[in-house]
């Protein structure tokens, strides 16, 4: 029995330590590999592109480290993986970078502002022509995500709330399905591609989109404070290789659009379908004015008030100033000494200052 | 109380021949010992006579008209083994029967019927000897205790023909003795017609008053399944002291049979 | 050299010991990388703490929640009950009627086992897409996904189980004039409901897969619901208990089946048979 006990602790010790270095947390120093997540949205096809195009290894060189980049098929898998430390940073958008890493404890700096939904994200009726028809009816999305958002705030504008109708969590793979083939399912909100779909059933209007309230949905990549503080270079790398992409894209090169289209699963009208409600900021100076603009606080105060009223803060969040965050130029909202979000310009200002 | 008249029975699965040219008159109350060595069809008669498969060939009368084509409550069975209801007790087991004769939809009976029911089949299960383990389910019972519960299922109908496969050939010998005490005490009060596979010739000759052995006339080395098995002698026991004769002779009857 | 380790039992307590050992590695491994993680950020949502555990349980099970006025945790398992129950009830409705049938009846026999058994092949989850657009979102599609899981295995169990009752029985109660709906009735249902029983039990795991999946694709309520809705911001103080209760009910309705058996079916127990 004793011999046997051995044997059992000496695995349970094995095991630990197997744990141990799957479950650490990752610690911040100073290191040169890196890796950063993705998922396949229009907003964020540059990366898949800064992967297969060499361009992220040639930046990446450049300064000395390694950057891999690591396509998710599961959005949300990818932001809880790189909240538990899997990822050095990752794409998102403001309000998950609030509401999973920032609330999780985990500082998060948004290294990008890729672009913000200008009719990307949308709400599409099947009987109605208006926002107000949504009363009383069950309405389809993924709740808890941007499209709840959304919803809340075409609630607030005719004056209704969401105790006026129901919500069902519909994962965002069957929106498309169930709206066209279901009779039960009369309303949903979705973004693209999904959203091109269902507005494109026989009879259904598209009440309410993402261009009524531009701004406030936006795209980030995030990168964990501490490492992006240690490692500078990982930063300069990232923000390099997205605008050198970006002028491509600006330029309208067919070769790269076609490459993401296809990535993205459409083809290249398709893909600049979708790009047209996407306001890209192909330029870091736009990007730079957006960042330090002051409306940028006044989303993300509604976005936390969002959050707060729908619990994504967390049970440890007693008011809503409970996740500080954090604007270019010292501009604090929340609690000043629990800020786990920044929003950071300074990447962006180097990039169109041509000092990368 | 059932004439059972066989006529020129073949039975055959593919081109194996089973049984072949059976023909048999037994009159009504005959108790039939059916002997001989394994594989003959002495079993495969009994499933005929109770129609749990059809003749190739030939015919089987009972009374002079077609037997019916399915299993029926005019022919009883008693088998080897698994003959109770695990899931009804002693008297349960023995009541089920009357309750399918009278309760066609629920084949359930209640009330002044279910004790009416209930005393008819007290009647048999004393006879059989079972009134103490009346409420007992079957995997309570020894071997021989079982088998007497099946024979009082088997007649709580009144069936004018029983069929016993072998129904006493896991009972050890003590039990035997008895069981066939009971068998021939209710034979001779029910007085119908009894057809009883067995492997002991003995028990054949000791309860029957005819012995039909099966065995097969033709051989063929080559092909074992061209011939079948066809009833080599039928002997009449009416005579006490012929009986009494052949018992006594019977040791060198089963060396005869050794091979069994 | 002792003995060979396959002719070593345990004792009474060392069962014990060695049973309760591996549940013992797992807190404390849980604990300590808890801790770990917590040292490092105090907000760590990956290993919450068992007072944070403790807080959400207290949260979900004994507060009504602030939007919808419900007591989330006995909601949720309110929803998935009923669910579950109804599926279950129409999967072992059809099992005993299909399994009976087919293992009774040999025109049904014919007519029915090929189908079942090719039915049975198709993984349940590959036609939950359809299954949404034929029943629509609603409590009908989740409870047919159950349905359709676990009935084809609970038809081809019951019709072996069936198949299995000695032919002898099924002849005899010919010989004392029983109808089929008689023999149906008398032998066979009886003698297989309590493997009925068995199988419902063995058919409970894949069951509560078919019901989590199909809540987690599209839901208002339920456990399963739940677990992928806090997932959207990581609330393992959430989904830990979630998880805990679900084993908790899937083990206690194990147990019941089990009493079932034994407290309906005297006979089972009684001789040794």
């Amino acid at each position: 029995m004793h011999r046997s006990l051995k044997r059992v602790l000496g695995f349970a010790v094995g095991l630990a330590g197997v744990a141990a270095m799957t479950l650490s947390p990752a610690m911040a120093a100073e290191k040169k590999d890196f890796k950063v997540a993705w998922s396949i949205y229009a907003g964020w096809m540059p990366w898949g592109y800064a992967a297969d195009s060499g361009l992220m290894k040639k930046w990446a060189d450049k300064y000395g480290i390694s950057v891999e980049i690591v396509q998710i098929n599961d959005y949300v898998e990818s932001i809880n993986q790189y909240t538990a430390g899997a990822f050095d940073g990752c794409v998102m958008t403001n309000m998950d970078a609030l509401t999973i890493p920032a609330a999780g404890g985990v500082d998060s700096t948004a290294l990008i502002v890729g672009d913000f939904s200008n009719g990307n994200d949308g709400i599409v009726l099947k009987t109605g022509k208006t926002v107000a028809d949504l009363k009383g009816q069950k309405v389809n999305l993924v709740e808890l995500s941007v499209s709840h958002y959304l919803l809340a705030r075409a609630l607030d504008s005719v004056g209704l709330a969401e105790k006026d109708l129901s919500v069902v969590n519909t994962s965002d793979a069957d929106i498309v399905s169930v709206f066209s083939s279901s009779v039960d399912s009369t309303a949903v909100v979705t973004w693209n591609p999904q959203l091109a779909e269902v507005a494109g059933v026989k009879g259904a209007t598209k009440v309410f989109d993402s261009s009524k309230i531009p701004g406030e949905i936006i795209d980030l990549m995030v990168v964990n404070t501490g490492t992006l503080k240690d490692n500078p270079k990982l930063g300069k790398a990232l923000t390099g290789v997205w605008y050198e992409i970006m002028d491509l894209m600006a330029k309208g090169d067919a070769k790269v659009l076609e490459h993401m289209a296809k990535a993205a699963g459409t083809d290249l009208a398709g893909y600049r379908a979708q790009l047209a409600s996407t306001m890209m900021f192909y330029k870091p100076t736009g990007a730079v004015v957006f960042t330090t603009s002051a409306q940028l606080p006044r989303t993300m105060d509604r976005v936390r008030s969002f959050s707060f009223d729908h619990g994504l803060l967390g049970e440890g969040a007693k008011t809503k100033d409970a996740v500080g965050m954090a604007f270019p130029g010292g501009k604090t909202l929340g609690d000043p000494n629990n800020i786990k979000l920044r929003f950071d310009a300074e990447y962006m200002a180097m990039a169109s200052e041509g000092k990368l | 109380m059932s004439r059972v008249t066989v006529h020129e029975l073949w039975k055959e699965y593919g081109d194996q021949v089973v049984l072949e040219r059976v023909n048999l008159d037994i009159p009504s109350g005959e108790f039939c010992a059916m002997v001989g060595p394994s594989g003959c069809g002495k079993t495969t008669f009994l499933r005929l006579l109770l129609a749990m498969e059809r003749p190739t060939r030939g015919r089987i009368l009972v009374d002079g008209r077609p037997l019916p084509p399915e299993p029926g409550p005019d022919r009883g069975v008693v088998f080897q083994r698994y003959s109770a209801y695990p899931h009804l007790t002693v008297l349960g087991n023995v009541v089920l029967g009357l309750e399918f004769q009278r309760a066609p939809l629920l084949a359930r009976l209640f009330g002044a019927a279910r004790r009416r029911a209930e005393d008819e089949a007290m009647a048999v299960v004393d006879a059989v000897g079972l009134s103490h383990a009346r409420d007992k389910y079957p995997a309570e019972l020894s071997g021989g205790m079982q088998q007497r519960l099946s024979i009082a299922q088997a007649l709580v109908r009144k069936p004018k023909v029983l069929m016993m496969d072998e129904p006493f050939g896991a009972l050890d010998p003590g039990t035997k003795a008895q069981m066939y005490e009971l068998v021939q005490g209710l034979w001779r009060d029910e007085r119908m017609t009894v057809f009883m596979v067995t492997h002991d010739l003995k028990e054949g000759f000791t309860l029957g008053t005819r012995v039909l052995a099966f065995d097969k006339t033709r051989h063929d080395p080559d092909e074992p399944g061209a011939y079948g098995a066809t009833v080599t002698f039928n002997l009449p026991l009416d005579e006490k002291a012929e009986r009494a004769e052949i018992v006594a002779r019977l040791p060198a009857l089963a060396a005869s049979d050794a091979d069994e | 050299m002792g003995r060979r380790i396959i002719n070593r039992h345990p004792g009474r307590g060392s069962a014990l010991f060695w049973g309760a050992l591996p549940f013992l590695v797992l807190v404390v491994l849980y604990v300590t990388f808890s801790a770990l993680r917590l040292a490092e950020n105090p907000n760590d949502k990956l290993l919450p703490a068992f007072a944070s555990i403790a807080d959400a349980i207290g949260r979900m099970a004994l507060e009504p929640d602030k939007r919808s006025g419900d007591v989330l945790l006995w909601a949720d398992t309110a929803a998935s009950l009923s669910r579950l129950g109804l599926g279950l009830a129409g999967a072992t409705l059809l099992g005993l009627t299909g399994g009976i049938a087919i293992g009774l009846v040999p025109y049904a026999r014919a007519g029915l086992a090929p189908v079942v058994a090719v039915l049975s092949m198709i993984p349940p989850m590959a036609v939950l897409p359809i299954l949404f657009i034929v029943f629509g979102l609603d409590e009908l599609s989740k409870v047919v996904l159950i349905v359709i899981g676990v009935a084809p295995f609970l038809i081809r169990d019951l019709a072996l189980k069936v198949a299995e009752i000695p032919s002898e029985l099924v002849i005899k109660a010919q010989t004392l004039g029983a109808s089929t709906w008689q023999i149906v009735t008398r032998v066979v249902l009886p003698q297989v409901v309590p493997k009925l029983a068995d199988a419902v039990r063995l058919s409970l795991g894949p069951a509560w897969l078919f019901l989590i999946s199909a809540e987690a694709i599209a839901a208002q309520d339920g456990l399963g619901y739940r677990i992928f809705l806090v997932r959207r911001y990581l609330a393992m103080d959430v989904i830990l208990p979630y998880v805990a209760w679900i084993t908790v009910l899937a083990f206690l309705m194990d147990w019941a089946l089990r009493r079932f058996n034994r407290s309906v079916f005297p006979w089972l127990a009684r001789g040794a048979s």
